[in-house]
């Protein structure tokens, strides 16, 4: 069954900057489909650990298999037209342009002006930011241009995302839009979510890894992980026993 | 309602005609000195395209622009006293600026260069081929019947002949409207290419290089590219003023040819291909009537005119006042694009 298949599997996968270790041996699997958390603490390496999958820093060590192609090495362009798509921890747009050139721009790398312009109302509407289309993004709030830059790497029509802290920012009303927009993804194509809010992880995810000190931690379930006594002493805090 | 390529166009449309009227009518209305000099302005305008384009349309500031218009000028020089005409050698010139441009953006580009150090590179790349120029003296540097000259540079260089009659030199106003003609149509190729999906992309690396890259896009290649086009058309220029002056030295590769490209860049406006032309009209004109007057130096007249425009027009002379008149045409109940022109 392909949704049973790996469609990323990262081995032994480091990065070094001197003698600071960011990313440390990872070994970690995703399946065709899923929707992943990532949760740590600030500099735990999930950042770094995405730089790497998208080729914006070359791994010291290491292997990534993407789709059964080695990715370690190659360009990001290289890397973004295999089929991964990245929403940045701080968006990351065409400030001068109008969302929905933003959203043009991603979909015309691989498609027509005309089919482009499709996908780009598709898009709006899937992330149901319509309105903005017209509005230039350098104008706009932080949350609104968290959903544009969602619209924009979805147009590219990835087949893994990864999103660094996609909610944070966000009034509850734009933290649940992009809740039920990523539950109606996930399966259509992989997810692997960065994010700090444990309601938002109990809304979107069923498994969850931790990382720490640029390695995996602990891998499973939601319930299982929040109910994990070291995880919620030095990652969840206090907070998080009344969540799980 | 105007159509999305009828905003696209209209502007430039305008721009187009405008200077199509000037072609006709420039050598019928005005003496032989003021069309010379008005072909004067249409080379610099020319030479302005080329980082107008690069900075304003692809966010590669090159501080060596004059590397380009210099080498144009002195290809065409030796390729032109070599072959007795100049259609070819003025292909030749723009082909071999934009191999250079090339060979040096490959290096930049695919080193990961940027920012100041793109800037540096380029200067550095200028001030060392007019080094190189200023020590070819000697009787040894000769390429067939031209010889370099050094400091002294190449003279008798051949006026621009008819393309259809190699042999035929252009009177002064078929050469001012040959050089419109290039202009105008290095213009609509330019504004045409900024609307292409190729110059959406560029326009993208100049606001975010970052993401333009995360899209997919080989932000190496198209910078390149958009490097090769800015040489070429700077050495189009390059050509076009050594065949004018019939004269070329190795000032052509100095600080100052490349400083001035980037003042009527700055004072037209970037971002736009008009804008810098008014630019070079606007200052080389407010320089030419300072040097007659001879009461005060012009530099420190248009260096103070050039605080107060990036103090009080940051955006530069065309693009203020086009928000000027589309602010003004929305008051009035109108409704407008902004077009690029």
């Amino acid at each position: 069954m392909t949704a049973e298949r790996a469609i990323l599997t990262t081995s032994r996968l480091t990065m070094r900057f001197g003698g600071v270790v960011a990313v440390d041996q990872v070994d970690f699997t995703l399946k065709t489909g899923e929707l992943r958390c990532l949760i740590g603490p600030n500099g735990a390496g999930k950042s770094t650990f995405f730089k790497c999958l998208t080729g914006q820093l070359k791994p010291t060590a290491g292997s990534i298999l993407f789709a059964d192609r080695e990715l370690s090495g190659k360009n990001t362009h290289d890397i973004v037209r295999q089929g991964i798509g990245i929403k940045t921890q701080v968006p990351n747009l065409f400030d001068g342009l109008p969302a929905r050139e933003n959203i043009a721009l991603s979909a015309r790398q691989r498609h027509s002006q005309k089919r482009s312009e499709e996908i780009t109302d598709e898009m709006l509407e899937l992330i149901r930011i319509t309105a903005l289309a017209h509005r230039e993004v350098g104008s706009l709030a932080h949350g609104e241009r968290q959903l544009i830059e969602l619209a924009m790497v979805l147009a590219g029509q990835p087949r893994l995302v990864l999103l660094d802290e996609p909610a944070a920012g966000m009034t509850a009303e734009e933290r649940g839009r992009l809740a039920s927009a990523l539950r109606d993804l996930a399966g259509r194509m992989s997810l692997i979510v960065v994010e700090h809010d444990m309601q938002f992880i109990k809304d979107i995810a069923t498994e969850i890894t931790v990382f720490h000190r640029g390695r995996v931690f602990i891998e499973g379930d939601v319930a299982e992980i929040m109910a994990h006594h070291e995880v919620q002493e030095i990652y969840l805090g206090k907070e998080a026993d009344g969540a799980a | 309602m105007l159509s999305k390529v009828s905003k696209d166009w209209l502007g430039a449309g305008f721009v187009t005609v405008l200077g199509l009227a000037i072609l006709i009518f420039v050598p019928i209305l005005f003496d032989l000195f003021e069309v010379l000099q008005m072909t004067k302005y249409v080379v610099l305008s020319l030479f302005v395209l080329s980082l107008a384009y690069i900075w304003g349309f692809g966010g590669i500031l090159s501080f060596g622009q004059a590397g380009f218009f210099g080498l144009g000028g002195y290809v065409f020089a030796v390729a032109a006293i070599n072959m007795g005409q100049t259609t070819v050698p003025f292909l030749i010139a723009i082909g071999a600026c934009a191999l250079f441009a090339a060979a040096l953006g490959y290096f930049m580009f695919y080193g990961r260069l940027n920012d100041v150090y793109l800037g540096v590179v380029t200067l550095v790349v200028t001030l060392i081929l007019w080094k190189l120029i200023n020590h070819t003296a000697g009787p040894e540097y000769i390429i067939g019947k031209a010889r370099l000259g050094g400091f002294n540079g190449i003279p008798s260089i051949p006026i621009m002949t008819l393309p259809w009659r190699p042999g035929q030199e252009m009177e002064p106003a078929q050469m001012f409207q040959y050089f419109m003609a290039i202009l105008i149509a290095v213009y609509v190729l330019l504004h045409a290419l900024i609307k292409s999906k190729f110059g959406r992309v560029a326009i993208s690396i100049r606001e975010n290089e970052v993401r333009t890259g995360l899209l997919g896009y080989d932000v190496r290649f198209y910078k390149l590219c958009i490097f090769s086009i800015g040489g070429a058309i700077g050495g189009a220029a390059g050509a076009m003023w050594a065949s004018y002056q019939t004269f070329v030295d190795p000032n052509i590769f100095s600080l100052e040819w490349s400083a001035k490209c980037l003042i009527w860049v700055m004072a037209g406006g970037v971002g736009t291909l008009f804008g810098p032309i008014v630019g070079v009209l606007a200052l080389e004109y407010l320089s030419f009537q300072l040097g007659q007057t001879e009461l005060i130096n012009n530099l420190i007249v248009l260096g103070t005119i050039l605080i107060f425009l990036v103090l009080l027009l940051p955006k530069g002379l065309f693009p203020t006042a086009r928000d000027l008149v589309v602010k003004v045409w929305r008051r009035r109940g109108g409704s407008t694009g902004k077009g690029s022109p």
